[in-house]
């Protein structure tokens, strides 16, 4: 849990899937658990039923969802970290907008076109926090010069005019 | 205080211990190594890897990886059933075409998703528990598979009444055993091959 780091290439895909399907699950099980609450017929034994019901019909569903979301973008951010040789939040935002455009295949163009801008606005937002964040806590890393040594002690034959100057000799 | 001057101490210029190298020379006598590890601060670790730690990683790191795995491979087994099944139904139903098509893609998809649906929730399940146990007991072992794929089994078949209950978590437990059997083979050769005599 403390060492936890991505895996290479090939295998982030499957890693990736999965950590999509446990956060599907466990967020479509909390909501899921409130959606069922709430529509149930009164009675908080019902109620409880009701929760529970909504709860094993609909999120695994909505797992599955997450995880074909987390591997087809997996596996086109790898896809394009191979051709570009590069990682960048820009083949986050590019995966992000395929894979909306992807899963929409089945709806018509416009669908796809919508779904495509959403998921590119989706990882440029999320690419973007974090570069924010990245900046925010490296600025308290940032290098700060050395004080000025004087090295007139070192060299006797030294002028005074380079006497602020390092003399590596 | 200081081990520098023991005569065993391989590191320390007074080692005595007989060399192959020439004369002159000793074993280590690296000007790097030669220093008081006393001065080394204690503060931080030493090691590079933990004394307590375990040798394989641990399961909260496995566990998306399997999650995932497991995810997949009922899509693809589920993918393939449904694509037989599809095949079958729209073959009796007489369909062709664009028509056959459509039937085609929604078996296949229908019965991929809700077979990956299945086995990553099972995953996700026995993965938490596993975690949980791992990080309860402090160890991890095969007892720790073993419970966590018997309480999945029971907590998958928990509302469909006691008996189904009992069921899924004999599965569970069959299956855990079985892969413990699997694990544990060379020790268990070891155990037959020993002779006590």
């Amino acid at each position: 849990m403390e060492e936890y780091s991505r895996e290479p290439c090939p295998w982030r895909i499957v890693d990736d899937c999965g950590g999509a399907f446990t956060m599907g699950l466990i967020g479509g099980g909390v909501f899921q658990s409130i959606k069922g609450f709430r529509n149930a017929p009164s009675g908080i034994n019902r109620r409880l039923i009701g929760s529970l019901t909504a709860i094993k019909q609909r999120s695994p569903i909505i797992a599955g969802n997450f995880a074909v979301w987390g591997g087809m973008f997996s596996t086109i951010d790898c896809a394009l970290i191979h051709i570009r040789k590069k990682e960048d939040p820009w083949n986050s935002i590019i995966s992000g907008a395929a894979t909306g455009g992807i899963l929409a295949a089945r709806n018509g163009l416009p669908a796809m076109a919508g779904s495509a801008f959403i998921g590119g606005m989706l990882l440029a937002l999320i690419e973007g926090v974090g570069i924010m964040f990245t900046r925010l806590s490296a600025e308290q890393f940032q290098p700060q010069l050395p004080p000025l040594e004087d090295t007139s002690q070192f060299g006797v034959n030294q002028s005074s005019s380079n006497a602020n100057n390092y003399n590596f000799q | 205080m200081s081990i520098l001057n023991e005569t065993n101490d391989v590191y320390s210029p007074n080692f005595d211990g007989a060399s192959s190298l020439p004369s002159g020379y000793k074993a280590f006598s690296s000007p790097y190594l030669n220093y008081d590890p006393g001065y080394i601060p204690t503060s931080q670790p030493e090691f590079i890897f933990l004394d307590g730690g375990s040798k394989q990683r641990g399961r909260f790191e496995l566990a998306f990886g399997q999650i995932g795995g497991s995810c997949m491979l009922g899509a693809a087994v589920g993918g393939a059933t449904g694509f037989f099944n599809g095949l079958k139904a729209t073959t009796l139903a007489g369909e062709t075409g664009k028509l056959r098509r459509t039937q085609m893609l929604n078996h296949i998809m229908k019965k991929g998703s809700a077979t990956a649906n299945t086995l990553g929730s099972i995953a996700v399940i026995y993965s938490a528990f596993g975690v949980f146990l791992s990080w309860a007991r402090g160890a991890d072992d095969d007892l720790n598979t073993i419970v966590a794929a018997t309480a999945t089994g029971c907590l998958y078949k928990s509302t469909a009444g006691l008996r189904k209950c009992g069921i899924g978590g004999a599965v569970g437990l069959g299956l855990s055993c079985l892969y413990a059997l699997w694990n544990s083979r060379d020790k268990l050769s070891d155990l037959r091959s020993y002779n006590p005599a």
